[in-house]
């Protein structure tokens, strides 16, 4: 496969050879705690919802769960601005990658997911909870599978790639 | 403070505080008293805890005496194999102790299949730590060396024990093995912060409708995801040593590992859950429960960052 040349001329910009490069704590590994901090806060509520969902501490009530959302939107924020600037470090790495194309499928099913889940459980807040609940279990199982996904898809970023950068073999 | 004096430092607590344990877990039964039970399980814990850098501070002490003559690396190997194998039964004894204590607060005494196992496998963990204990001693105790070959125990035991570099190899010879291995890790780590986290960020008044004795039921699938990362987080140490044990931010990483777990069980044992366990829907919790709970997220996700630091950080303590 040949690799676009405008990944390289994109990996030799001022900035994307800094964050390649740069020794500094701020460089490239800030961005990935970012990236990690995220997840915690997207995925991590939102496991613990379809848990409760799915019958995990059926004591909680449900409609409060709604603030969680500002936090899981916050690290979806967080990951989409640290993600830019990861996929900017090694545009040539991420690109020639299917495996990143999965994940950025996945990263859309899964908020796709949320979404849904926000307005058919929390949104509509006249409903008894056992008709949420019983919308809501499809949903729920489908999130777990999604970020499940995900994260796997990202991991294995780090195992498939077929260049670092432009030219240069992982 | 360097590794050797680290080890020296944290080896005597696995073995000596399970005995303790087990000598209290005994008398608990014997006398069914509630409180002793409840201390000796937290006893079993803390040793499950300690136990980690005592491990990990062991291949740092092994690097620093191999260089000295006069040292077998034969009798390093042989304790190395025999903490290898003593370990896993410590942390095994440690989570079926959490598992007890949990079930003490929910069934108000724990299962009679789990106090049989505890009681099984935290006296096999006395004798293997005691064997570890033996092996480590004769690195450097030349008196205690016995002249001829151990007995039909110890020559038993060894058969079980893995051979340290055997079991390295294992975990780094498939990258497919050690990318599942840290795919585990993440699940674990979205886990812990969706539950623990939460009840944390819940005490400390984010999104307060949710009654905190609630929340608390999601903690065991907290504390599974905690085991998850134990179990992965030390294969992953198996597999490379001396990668980790030369890291500052992995060296960091496993004392706030040992400070976040220490509040999480001062926040249960201190009585600062049972202060808010009963407050309903938008009460605030008092301080004491949400100074412990700050304390905990903030060190939860240190961490992260730590562990995210520990690939640019490689030989960022001198070899």
């Amino acid at each position: 496969m040949t690799v676009p040349l405008f990944l390289n001329a994109l990996e030799r910009t001022g900035l994307s050879t800094w964050l390649r490069e740069s020794e500094s704590v701020f460089g490239f590994y800030f961005i990935l705690v970012f990236h990690t901090i995220g997840l915690a806060l997207v995925v991590g509520p939102n496991a613990a919802i379809d848990l409760r969902i799915l019958g995990v501490a059926a004591e909680i009530p449900l409609p409060p769960l709604r603030n969680w959302f500002t936090l899981m939107w916050l690290g979806l924020g967080i990951n989409i601005v640290s993600g830019v600037f990861l996929v900017l470090a090694y545009p040539s790495k991420a690109f020639t990658n299917p495996d990143f194309y999965l994940k950025l499928a996945l990263v859309g099913f899964a908020i796709w997911n949320l979404r849904r889940m926000k307005q058919q459980l929390f949104d509509d807040s006249d409903q008894a909870e056992a008709a949420t609940l019983a919308r809501g279990r499809r949903l729920a199982v489908w999130s777990l599978i999604l970020w499940g996904g995900v994260i796997t898809a990202g991991r294995l970023l780090a195992y498939t790639c077929s260049y670092l950068v432009y030219g240069v073999p992982c | 403070m360097d590794f050797p004096h680290l080890h020296l430092l944290l080896n005597h607590f696995p073995i000596i505080g399970t005995m303790l344990g087990v000598g209290l877990f005994l008398t608990s039964i014997v006398v069914k008293n509630r409180d002793l039970q409840i201390s000796s399980l937290v006893v079993f814990v803390a040793m499950a805890l300690l136990t980690i850098p005592a491990f990990i501070t062991g291949v740092g002490a092994q690097e620093k005496i191999v260089a000295d003559g006069g040292i077998s690396n034969e009798l390093i190997q042989r304790h190395e194999g025999s903490a290898e194998l003593s370990v896993w039964f410590m942390e095994i004894t440690g989570a079926l102790a959490v598992i007890a204590l949990w079930q003490f607060v929910r069934r108000r005494t724990p299962a009679r299949s789990n106090t049989f196992a505890i009681l099984i496998f935290s006296v096999l963990t006395v004798g293997l730590m005691a064997r570890t204990g033996n092996t480590g001693g004769e690195i450097r105790h030349l008196e205690i060396r016995s002249a001829e070959e151990g007995t039909i125990a110890d020559s038993a035991l060894s058969y079980f024990e893995p051979s340290p570099a055997k079991f390295t190899r294992l975990m780094i010879i498939n990258k497919w093995w050690w990318a599942f291995m840290m795919d585990m890790h993440f699940i674990g780590l979205v886990l812990l912060i969706g539950t623990i986290g939460m009840l944390n960020l819940r005490v400390l008044g984010f999104a307060k409708q949710v009654p905190i004795g609630a929340l608390n039921r999601l903690v065991p699938w907290g504390l599974a995801g905690f085991g998850l990362n134990v179990v992965t987080g030390m294969l992953a140490f198996i597999g490379m040593p001396t990668f980790y044990s030369h890291d500052i931010a992995f060296v960091l990483k496993i004392a706030a590992i040992v400070l976040a777990v220490t509040g999480m069980g001062l926040f249960y044992l201190t009585g600062a859950f049972r202060d808010c366990e009963g407050l309903g829907s938008g009460k605030d919790a008092p301080l004491r429960a949400r100074i412990i709970a700050g304390t905990t997220l903030v060190l939860w996700f240190a961490i992260i960052v730590l562990g995210r630091y520990i690939q640019p950080l490689q030989d960022s303590i001198a070899r």
